[in-house]
């Protein structure tokens, strides 16, 4: 009872558990679960990605002007919806040339707000591809 | 004739985190009878598990149920798909699954407590509880790399290793918080205050947790003793030092007491996983579409949590069913409240741990 008592008084003195976001920025692990990135050099258009990915948010989506590279027979390009992203790598663990053709970051995503539509254009990407 | 009235506790209410409702009978302060309501927040995990996606990603799916026992959930469905696909993981796969599961159930606990504090009126406890949580946190995201979802175990073993440096402030952190939760057991156990507020209050005895069928430290605080890490045998829980913690008193102060043992438990687990690591790979390959039923349970912090998995040789799963401890743990709830005052009813139904999300699924 004494010692919650003095705990409860030293604590009045103590500095606060939490950060002055965003003035102190938040500690950030180099290992930090990110967003994937991707180098369209590297690729070799197996799709594999595509097919690991849970939420479904890599596409390769066939387009007009499709990237320069010779894997590339079918004229794909592409996409990644960061929104959809759950982080959980496994795009990367599939990829026969991890860490040259895609790769996790520690980068965090901007925030999605519903007014500026971030999923619109992906509905159209999901909607070709069907 | 009796004359009584009616107060409802949710959906909304001051006390709950998430959306529960509890009508209650009451007869000037004594509550006589419970009316109990479930299933605000359903979200049809488990057709989406069946429709929506391929089973290895399920896994991720099933992860979302709960926040706070992602990890458990997770495991469970992996280990259900395993076990139909007859696979055997790396034994360091074992150990580190092992650690991540205990990290969360110390957090959870920790949760827990500081809420069954914030209810019964002493909030200093509350953030004092919340602000040691945070390190457990820091040390899950280290460790996984997220905060919350950690997306850490998928089938055939887990999805990251552990360096050394990390096993090392791993360490320090919960030596840190081994010293806090030994204040809290004082604390707990001999605030005179708290006493007041915990001791003999929500009591379940031993023959009404048998007969409501109670599950996790709400049976184990009544002195059942049930623990599913006992009875599994695809986790090697023998090795590294599990003991069960039970008491016998019932009442929120037993829940408090076998909560912060567990956590005591816990750590000391951790640390024997830690020092004991194993050498070798992390992940199996795994081949083949899981054919026929299987049934896993698991010990999540709430008490045990099964997996129906039946899969029909097809990438889809046919059926994929969960049963959550705190939907098990209903009867028991409903029946503690019956002839306690109404003013204790927030803080024993925080005593109860209760996991909506899970439930509600």
């Amino acid at each position: 009872m004494k010692e919650s008592f003095s705990k409860a008084f030293q604590n009045l003195f103590k500095k606060p558990q939490t950060i002055d976001y965003p003035v102190t920025e938040i500690k950030k692990d180099k290992d930090y679960r990110g967003l994937i990135e991707y180098c369209e050099e590297e690729c070799i258009y197996c799709l594999k990605c595509e097919k690991a990915c849970p939420p479904g948010a890599i596409l390769f989506v066939g387009v007009e002007n499709p990237p320069k590279n010779e894997k590339n027979k079918k004229g794909l390009k592409y996409h990644y919806n960061p929104y959809l992203c759950i982080y959980c790598q496994e795009c990367v663990r599939a990829c026969p040339k991890p860490n040259e053709a895609l790769w996790q970051s520690n980068k965090k995503p901007t925030i999605g707000v519903a007014s500026d539509r971030v999923n619109d254009e992906w509905f159209e990407l999901e909607a070709i591809k069907k | 004739m009796k004359k009584t009235i009616h107060i409802p506790l949710g959906s909304q209410h001051i006390s709950l985190l998430e959306p529960v409702k509890f009508k209650f009978e009451c007869e000037n302060e004594k509550i006589i009878g419970v009316d109990s309501d479930v299933g605000f927040v359903h979200r049809g995990v488990e057709r989406a598990c069946t429709t929506k996606f391929k089973f290895d990603g399920v896994g991720y799916v099933v992860a979302r149920v709960c926040g706070l026992c992602a990890i458990t959930h997770s495991m469970t469905y992996t280990a259900s798909i395993e076990k139909m696909l007859q696979t055997q993981i790396p034994l360091k796969a074992k150990y580190l699954r092992m650690l991540l599961l205990e990290l969360d159930r110390i957090h959870s606990h920790m949760l827990c407590l500081s809420h069954v504090s914030e209810n019964a009126g002493f909030e200093a406890i509350f953030m004092r509880i919340m602000g040691d949580r945070e390190l457990i946190m820091e040390i899950q995201e280290l460790i996984t790399g997220n905060r919350v979802q950690f997306d850490f175990i998928s089938i055939g073993g887990v999805n990251r290793d552990i360096s050394s440096e990390h096993i090392k402030k791993v360490k320090e952190a919960l030596k840190v918080v081994r010293s806090k939760v030994d204040g809290y057991i004082d604390e707990f156990t001999n605030n005179w205050s708290l006493s007041l507020k915990y001791k003999n209050i929500g009591v379940l005895s031993l023959d009404d947790a048998y007969r409501f069928n109670a599950i996790g430290p709400l049976a184990r605080a009544s002195g059942l003793k049930i623990d599913v890490r006992n009875e599994i045998d695809y986790l090697p829980y023998s090795e590294i030092g599990f003991e069960m913690q039970t008491s016998t008193g019932g009442d929120i102060h037993a829940r408090n007491v076998v909560r912060l043992n567990e956590i005591v438990n816990s750590i000391q687990m951790c640390e024997n996983i830690l020092d004991a690591l194993p050498e070798g790979e992390i992940q199996t390959k795994v081949k083949g579409k899981p054919d026929g039923e299987v049934l896993v349970r698991y010990e999540a912090p709430r008490g045990e949590l099964a997996y129906y998995v039946k899969g029909g040789g097809k990438p889809m799963l046919d059926r994929v069913r969960i049963k959550t401890p705190t939907f098990a743990s209903i009867p028991s709830f409903s029946h503690i409240f019956m002839g306690s005052q109404y003013a204790d009813a927030p803080a024993i139904l925080a005593s109860f741990d209760p996991c909506l999300s899970c439930t509600a699924k």
